[in-house]
């Protein structure tokens, strides 16, 4: 069966998609990223899958997308890939905007990107894209909602998920630990926990973790919030980290 | 009868000193017929920038909504907020776009680009005047530029500013019998944007 994944699109002798499998690994191979839904909304933690002094630091997220005011994701995976669908993501989110005047439902949104992601394992000859999503925002519909993808064009809703390097040993972790009807402080504690199982040093440096959440303030509207170094500092020493100051 | 007549409305925008304000008409009508005394001429595209439109409703419902599209774009992809000077240059080329099956609108842009007030008018394909005080648009727009030109100068401060604004649009579409049915006037200013609604006879 090994002669079968030059093909991208053609079944394995034994019924697998070589390349949708292999697009995976490297997956498993790429910065892990956490995703917690709480009743009071969601939050997101990654790993910077690349920190060098050298790198000019972007004024935005490397890893932490915004797709529409209602919706946000991040990446685990190859950049490239990544960057060209959250383009096509931003884009169907404005069109429907065009044509409905409201947000676009969150599962919507998920569902275009992965039936793209779909074709490419079924149609061409093109390898699939080499990235996985976390998807997390409100609808009024469904309220708050966290989604995963993977290059198979494959989605599911979750209540907690982990994916990127060791999301294995995360996602016990989440499983473990993660309670019904927490707050959001719980689910920043949560996520950092599990982010630091995924990491190799058990003194993380706030500059590796990008961390952010999105919940709705007192007047009820979505708020969404990166945290700044400092308070990605508060939030692990407040878990108990032995944090590694940079110089 | 133009296409520009069908609906009616009168906008109208002023210069101030570190602020701007533009005014509009609330009736929608289908020729003689009042349908609406609510439609909405004004568009917050950005804390510092309002996009008014004169002419066709429902081009000014979809022109409205095909620039916030290519704003809302332009956040997400540039992670800043557009220029005032750059929003004027992106409805001017939008409108272009449809050179050959144009929207039916007189847009006025009007914006504060690092305190300093902006006003651009435009025609339904995209000629861009930057005016050094006030625009006008609508059915009732050469009405409102006579009392545009009574009451401007330089360096009006805000609270007059919006009292001007107020007056001229209810004395300006009184004349016309397509435009009226109350009034809006937003304020923009550094510090905020303030709305205020204009009570006519009958509304």
């Amino acid at each position: 069966s090994r002669r079968y994944d030059t093909k991208t699109n053609a079944f394995s002798s034994d019924g697998r998609l070589m390349q949708v499998e292999n697009a995976l690994e490297g997956i498993n191979q790429a910065g892990s990223s956490i995703g917690i839904l709480t009743d009071e909304g969601i939050t997101f933690a990654c790993e910077r899958d690349v920190s060098s002094s050298l790198l000019e630091l972007s004024k935005h997220s490397e890893e932490i997308f915004c797709l529409d005011r209602h919706v946000h994701c991040v990446v685990s995976g190859l950049a490239a890939d990544a960057n060209l669908l959250i383009e096509v993501s931003r884009v169907h989110s404005q069109r429907f905007r065009y044509s409905y005047r409201e947000n676009i439902p969150i599962q919507e949104l998920v569902r275009h990107v992965c039936d793209i992601k779909q074709r490419y394992t079924q149609v061409g000859g093109q390898r699939p894209f080499g990235a996985a999503f976390l998807f997390g925002g409100w609808d009024k519909t469904f309220k708050f909602q966290l989604y995963s993808s993977d290059p198979s064009g494959n989605f599911a809703g979750w209540k907690a998920i982990a994916i990127g390097k060791n999301h294995v040993a995360a996602n016990s972790f989440l499983k473990e630990n993660y309670q019904e009807g927490m707050t959001m402080t719980q689910g920043l504690d949560l996520a950092v926990k599990a982010l630091c199982k995924t990491i190799d040093t058990t003194n993380p440096s706030p500059d590796k973790l990008e961390i952010m959440y999105m919940t709705k303030n007192e007047a009820g509207e979505l708020v969404a919030k990166t945290l700044n170094e400092k308070e990605v500092l508060e939030l692990l020493q407040r878990n108990n980290f032995q944090v590694k100051q940079k110089e | 009868m133009s296409i520009f007549d069908y609906n009616g409305g009168g906008i109208v925008a002023m210069k101030g000193k570190n602020c701007i304000a533009i005014g509009a008409d609330r009736r929608l009508g289908q020729q003689m017929k009042t349908v609406s005394t609510n439609f909405k001429k004004i568009f917050r595209m950005q804390d510092n920038i309002l996009l008014g439109l004169g002419g066709l409703a429902t081009d000014i419902e979809t022109f409205s909504a095909e620039m916030e599209y290519k704003l809302n774009l332009y956040n997400l992809r540039e992670n800043r907020k557009l220029k005032p000077t750059a929003f004027v240059s992106l409805v001017s080329s939008t409108l272009y776009e449809h050179r050959w099956g144009p929207y039916f609108v007189s847009p006025i842009v009007v914006g504060l680009q690092d305190g300093t007030p902006v006003i651009s008018t435009y025609d339904s394909i995209g000629c861009t005047t930057d005016t050094e005080n006030f625009a006008v648009a609508g059915t009732a727009g050469e009405l409102l530029y006579g009392l545009c030109e009574t009451y401007y100068r330089e360096d009006i401060p805000a609270e007059e500013l919006v009292e001007i604004i107020g007056q001229i649009l209810l004395a300006g579409c009184d004349r016309d019998a397509l435009a009226g049915w109350g009034g809006v006037v937003y304020l923009l200013t550094t510090d905020n944007l303030h709305i205020r609604e204009l009570k006519t006879k009958q509304t």
